[in-house]
């Protein structure tokens, strides 16, 4: 790498948005040099140093912007609708090799830079080891190395199951000990069959002191949660995101509390709703039926995801006039969400009301700040290192410009991304129908 | 990912090479039906039926020959002159994912058949599955799994170490056990640290053994032998092929011998004689001499190469003449030969070196490596009934062998591989 710092890059946007919120600028400039931002502003007032080799990247007639952040991610997924309890089955170096497939799509497609909420043992921290050593090429990482569950619990299948505060501790520094980023832990159950989702998993205690754990060594916290009482207990352990955050009660009633709300926003914590993996489901079964009738089974089984999915915008919506920090987090490849289509997640915040600004920041700088990134990523400002995507159109008044992603560089080179066509192979087609 | 029956594609080339060895045929013609080759020849007697659906693929200036089969490769390699021994300290998740790059590299090269003479664990079997579900690409595998290696031998670090004949039993039946296509015996030292070069590693019996219970399995098996002694043992033991296979004495020096080339004809016995993997580093070094200075060991190492180069073209060029049938196998990527790329073109245009007709290199690197994999049913030639594996390159190789490195189009399972696909 030495020697880099002495190049340059000078880019040219036909309008910038650099994350931070404020309105696009239009013909700017963007200095890159080495791996960092250096200067970004009004074309006119930015130029590469005299005598400088510079070289220069032309998207005057592009939206150029940061990188995108996936808060949320599952890299052994395959979003063929596989449950977790089937995937957990393959071997690990399967699963690492469908995580670098994985990789390759979420970077490919924008997104430079993802948070790991649940792969099986190493496979993620072996992924990024091989990226350092150039054996493939992914976005930058931030790896939980396995989420932490109850015996049976949500994700319990990928290797790290604890009873008791103690455990809870030991398993914190056995994941800090294998490279882990921050800490996910599963406190309710989920879609893994010997869970109960409508049900807290940990006790507050244990959560209280896995949360302090990582908190000692400065990393930060996510809890998967599927029905109010594991959002409360979150939250009374201190934990940092709320995964999901649906407002559930055990007997399977959607109820959204305000007050928990309220502390939700108080508190700062993330939310992260997951909206379009309930989409996905939808989508899924209308392709698998086409135009066949639905057997009734099918259609009680669609129509409930509907409400679950419509209930999960409204309540998003109230988590959002309420004031909570609500950020985009894909799910993806979890369930029938393929990895390399996070825009539609954000989509489903702006059916959820968010204002378009807003949802942009959602994945990229909201995104950063949520998994702490944001020192690093996240906006396009001198000294943060430069992951920047050109995108054909104006995402702010048309997200779907997030699809048209021309160009991505990270760390200030260029990705190469291959062909178009195989590109394109990895988008989720929305049904006809829908 | 197989081209479907009913799928049609008519491919036109101004020349067709069909791994025979047969003279090429001008303005020549496949016929692909789904994932296999229907029917082949001059284009004028080269017709889909009637009222079929074809997609028709021209090329003008270009050759169509069947797809490469580099018969030694080791997927896990980095090829960054890094030694085995510390390749083998990888986890096996980065070494089945360095083996999933190089084997995507590889068939973007034109090889769509490649054999794996040895890897780590269970590393290029877990790329199979992978490949079979569709989560990465590869050529055709036709996999080793680990070598057999006595105690501290050549490649043991991979995880068999077998000693006498019974273990030696054991270890193939694991080994088929886990669907490996063929067995890979280090019959002598090699670079491993541990072991002995210059000097044979099982004895006999052992190596009989291996062979005769591969053989009952219905595997071939291939033996790395860098000494006379080794060669005799294994084909003493009924060996198909031996690897590397330069006639070498206990002190380093080369002692030609008659009987022993006999012998490995009688038996028909093929020999993959690696001969582009030296000469990869001085090419290497070469390069970088243009611009900048080498090291003292550098340069020996360039030297030390040229000096024995002719006496080595000489060798293989007898092999040659009195009837060996020599294969091509890169050895890519092994030490500072790095697969991909042109890598198996290189190990090809140095069976022109030694001596080869460009014909008879590329019948080295399509038939008869098939005939040496046991794959010949299948692959290796442009007839009909067999896979639609094709190389499409500019010009003619059976001129110029480097016409070898212009691939324009690969074909595998009748399907147009999109080189540009790096998902
Ligand atoms: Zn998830
Ligand atoms: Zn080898």
């Amino acid at each position: 790498m030495a020697g880099r710092l002495d190049s340059f890059t000078l880019i040219r946007a036909g309008l910038l948005i650099d994350g931070r919120g404020g309105p696009p600028l239009e013909r700017a400039a963007v200095l890159v040099r080495g791996s960092s931002i250096l200067a970004v502003g009004p074309e006119h007032e930015i130029a590469a140093p005299e005598s400088a080799h510079a070289q220069t990247l032309d998207f005057s007639d592009r939206t150029v912007m940061p990188g995108m952040v996936d808060c949320h991610t599952h890299h052994n997924g395959f979003g063929d609708g596989r449950a977790g309890d089937d995937l957990a089955a393959l071997s690990d170096e399967t699963l690492t090799l469908q995580s670098a497939r994985n990789a390759r799509a979420s970077l490919f497609t924008g997104v430079t830079t993802i948070r790991e909420n649940g792969p099986k043992n190493a496979t993620m921290l072996r992924l990024r080891d091989a990226v350092r050593q150039g054996v493939t090429v992914g976005p930058r990482m931030v790896l939980c190395g396995r989420p932490v569950s109850i015996i049976g619990g949500h994700m319990s299948y990928f290797g790290s199951v604890v009873t008791g505060p103690v455990e809870g501790r030991a398993m914190v520094r056995q994941l800090v000990k294998e490279g882990a980023d921050y800490i996910k832990i599963t406190a309710t159950g989920g879609s893994t069959r010997t869970s109960y989702p409508l049900l807290p998993s940990f006790d507050v205690d244990e959560l209280t002191a896995i949360a302090g754990e990582a908190r000692k060594f400065g990393l930060l916290t996510a809890a998967h949660c599927t029905s109010t009482q594991g959002i409360v207990n979150s939250l009374d352990a201190g934990v940092d995101m709320i995964i999901h955050c649906i407002f559930r009660e055990p007997d399977g009633r959607f109820d959204f509390k305000d007050d928990v709300a309220d502390r939700l926003a108080e508190r700062g914590a993330f939310v992260n709703p997951t909206l379009h993996v309930l989409r996905s489901r939808i989508w899924a079964a209308l392709r698998n039926h086409g135009e066949a009738a639905l057997t009734t089974a099918a259609r009680r089984r669609m129509d409930e995801d509907e409400r679950a999915f419509e209930t999960a915008i409204e309540h998003t919506r109230r988590l959002i006039e309420r004031g909570a920090n609500v950020i985009t987090g894909s799910d993806s490849s979890w369930g029938d969400y393929p990895l390399g289509n996070a825009v539609y997640e954000t989509e489903c915040l702006l059916m959820a009301g968010m204002p378009a600004m807003d949802a942009v920041m959602s994945v990229t700088s909201k995104a950063a700040k949520a998994i702490g990134v944001d020192e690093t990523v996240g906006s396009i400002e001198p000294g943060k290192e430069a992951d920047l995507i050109a995108v054909e159109g104006n995402p702010v008044e048309n997200l779907d410009a997030l699809w048209a992603v021309t160009d991505v560089m990270a760390d200030g080179r260029l990705v190469e991304r291959g062909s178009q066509e195989s590109i394109s192979a990895t988008r989720q087609l929305r049904p006809a129908s829908s | 990912m197989a081209g479907r029956d009913g799928d049609f594609k008519l491919i036109r080339a101004a020349r067709l090479i069909d791994g025979s060895g047969a003279p090429p045929i001008e303005r020549g013609a496949v016929l692909l039906e789904g994932g296999r080759i229907r029917a082949s020849g001059p284009e004028e007697t080269v017709a889909p039926p009637e009222g079929a659906r074809v997609k028709e693929f021209s090329y003008d200036s270009h050759t169509a020959l069947p797809g490469l089969i580099d018969s030694h490769v080791h997927l896990i390699g980095i090829g960054d002159g890094r030694a085995g021994d510390e390749l083998t300290t990888l986890p096996d998740e980065v070494l089945t994912l360095q083996a999933a790059r190089n084997a995507r590299a590889h068939l973007y090269s034109g090889v769509t058949t490649v054999r794996d003479c040895g890897a780590k664990n269970r590393t290029t079997l877990e790329l199979r599955q992978a490949v079979q579900m569709g989560i990465t690409v590869a050529p055709r595998l036709v996999l080793a799994g680990r070598p057999i290696a006595i105690i501290g031998g050549h490649l043991s670090y991979f995880g068999i170490q077998a000693t006498g004949p019974t273990e030696c039993v054991a270890a193939v039946r694991q080994l088929v056990k886990e669907n490996v296509d063929f067995i890979k015996i280090t019959a002598s030292g090699g670079s491993t640290r541990t072991s002995v070069r210059g000097r044979p590693s099982f004895d006999v019996d052992e190596l009989t053994a291996i062979v005769n219970e591969a053989h009952k399995l219905g595997r071939h098996a291939a033996a790395h032998c860098t000494d006379s002694q080794s060669i005799a043992n294994a084909v003493e033991a009924g060996i198909d092929t031996v690897i590397h296979g330069r006639y070498a004495e206990p002190d380093g020096s080369h002692k030609y011998r008659p009987e022993l080339t006999e012998r490995i004809v009688e038996r028909g016995v093929f020999v993959n004689p690696t001969l582009h993997q030296a000469r990869e580093r001085v090419w290497q070094l070469e390069r970088k001499a243009e611009s900048e200075m080498l090291s003292e060991d550098e340069q020996d190492l360039i030297d030390q190469f040229y000096q024995g180069w002719e006496s080595a073209a000489a060798f293989w060029g007898r092999m040659k003449d009195e009837g060996v049938k020599l294969v091509a196998g890169s050895d890519a990527s092994w030490q500072h030969y790095k697969l991909g790329g042109t890598s198996f073109q290189d190990e090809i245009t140095a069976h022109v070196d030694i001596g080869m007709t460009p014909m008879e290199a590329i019948v080295s690197a399509t038939s008869d490596a098939a005939r040496s994999c046991w794959i010949d049913d299948e692959v290796g030639s442009i007839e009909p009934g067999k896979k639609a594996d094709l190389l499409v390159v500019e010009g003619d190789p059976s001129h110029d062998i480097r016409a070898l490195t212009s691939v324009t189009d690969v074909f595998m399972d009748g399907e147009r591989v999109d080189r540009g696909n790096l998902v």
